[in-house]
């Protein structure tokens, strides 16, 4: 895929205010839990969960590794579109629209 | 007193630029090799090429307190190579290991822990290691090219550095012209390898355009500085403590220093831990068991990262999930044992080593990386890996 090239200009995903955040996570068609995760089991888990989902369809992941916000979007990039949301406490949640 | 002052200076600066580029070796080749994320690994290329020049510098106008060169042999392969093999386990690498342990992860704590039991593993068996182990696999006295090359260090630096430049750029044009070629005969063009040379310093040079110009960007500093910065940024901060602590001190290590508190508390605890070879002859020079300041160094980085992440809002008491428990408990022995079989560990051998040119850490490096490759692909053998 010619998206993976490794020197693309990497931009930060997009962040999410609090309430667009909320109505968001209520339309999500899977829900990881990744609270207490290590890198890199959150990146494989979005990519097999991903593969399993249709287009259009909704990924959200729940983390508190900071790493996560930015090395998930980026290893399913080919795969989905992604927007953060930053609670402010250490609580992350990651939106993965399958493309 | 004020070497200790420098430490804690010096510590604390480390730990904030740590955790807010996120300056894990770890990210750097682990994400490059499964999804060719090569955000981290940048900012370590550029840590290492501006140290380099730097140290040199000092170095040759006689800023500078010594070098940490080991003998040179296959113990860097095969201590790097399960010092990479713990680290990628285990989530974190040295550097990454303090600040998270900063940043409230109890992981990271059992992390730090377990390296301290293979720190002290080691420690027991390093008299029978001695004849089984670093005598056999040990080639030659430890060098720095500095030291040793006839040509003045800060130019050797300029010239490696620019040889690096060379390669990556070819690398870089190609993989474009690559990208780009859309016939067998643009494809054939691709191993011209001046013209990718070419492209590829140009991309370079935009890629750090680019950069610069995201700086004017910024019209909120204080919002801008609370989130995660470019690891590049951190590079140059990162640069600019090291030489601070190159001049006053020495080089940048870290499972040394955490081997040397491992002995401390065990000191404190009433064990004779002066009585073991390794602390009480090697690590402490049989100066007696007592804080030293890189100890002190090492430290005040879990206190920067701790400040840092509380200030950017990312701090948090996290608990892992039960099924990370061997990931950090197997993972942090591998990267204590590992680190001292080679020794050294990636800030060590990566970072500082690679910087002051020693032939040890060149050997070094490439078991550390050679592991986090084998372990990547272990880690990703359901969805594969990219590299």
């Amino acid at each position: 895929m010619s998206s993976t090239d490794w020197e693309d200009v990497v931009e930060m995903p997009d962040e999410l205010d609090d309430e667009t955040a909320e109505s968001l996570a209520d339309d999500a068609d899977e829900f990881q839990d990744m609270k207490g995760e290590m890198c890199p089991y959150p990146q494989v888990e979005a990519k097999k969960a991903l593969a399993s989902l249709d287009s259009g369809d909704l990924l959200v992941q729940e983390t508190d590794h900071v790493p996560s916000t930015e090395n998930v979007p980026k290893a399913v990039e080919d795969d989905a579109e992604a927007k953060v949301w930053r609670s402010g406490d250490g609580l992350y949640r990651i939106f993965l629209h399958k493309r | 007193m004020s070497q200790l002052i420098i430490a804690v200076v010096v510590g604390t600066a480390l730990g904030i630029l740590f955790q807010k580029g996120r300056f894990c070796f770890v990210h750097a080749f682990r994400d490059f090799f499964a999804f060719k994320d090569t955000r981290v690994t940048k900012g370590v290329i550029a840590a290492v090429a501006l140290t380099m020049i730097f140290w040199s510098i000092a170095y040759y106008f006689g800023y500078y307190q010594g070098f940490w060169t080991p003998e040179w042999g296959l113990t860097g392969l095969i201590g790097g190579f399960i010092f990479g093999i713990g680290m990628t386990y285990a989530g974190g690498c040295a550097s990454g290991t303090l600040y998270r342990a900063g940043q409230g992860y109890l992981h990271f704590w059992l992390v730090l822990a377990s390296m301290g039991v293979g720190y002290a593993v080691f420690t027991v068996a390093f008299p029978t290691l001695q004849s089984t182990y670093f005598e056999p696999l040990t080639f030659g006295e430890g060098v720095t090219l500095f030291e040793a090359s006839p040509i003045p260090a800060p130019v050797l630096a300029v010239l490696v550095v620019a040889a690096f430049v060379v390669v990556y750029a070819t690398v870089l044009g190609r993989e474009e012209t690559k990208k780009r070629a859309t016939s067998a005969a643009d494809a054939a063009s691709v191993t011209l390898v001046p013209a990718a040379t070419l492209s590829g310093i140009r991309s370079l040079k935009d890629g750090t355009v680019e950069y610069l110009r995201g700086f004017r960007e910024i019209d909120d500093w204080r919002a801008a500085a609370k989130r995660p910065w470019d690891p590049r940024t951190a590079a140059l901060g990162i640069t600019a403590v090291a030489v601070l602590w190159f001049t006053q001190v020495s080089i940048v290590g870290i499972t040394g220093p955490e081997s040397r508190w491992t002995a401390y508390i065990l000191q404190t605890a009433g064990v004779d831990a002066e009585g073991y070879e390794y602390w009480g002859s090697v690590l402490f020079a049989g100066e007696g068991v007592s804080v030293t300041v890189d100890m002190v160094m090492i430290a005040f980085v879990i206190v920067g990262a701790f400040l840092a992440a509380f200030w950017s809002g990312d701090f948090r008491v996290r608990t892992p999930k039960l099924q990370r428990v061997p990931n950090a408990v197997a993972g942090g022995f591998l990267m204590g044992v590992g680190s001292r079989l080679a020794p050294g560990c990636n800030i060590g051998n990566i970072y500082s080593g690679i910087a002051e040119l020693s032939v040890h850490s060149f050997i070094a490096a490439g078991g550390i990386i050679a592991g986090v490759y084998v372990m990547t692909h272990w880690m990703y053998r359901d969805v594969g890996c990219a590299i």
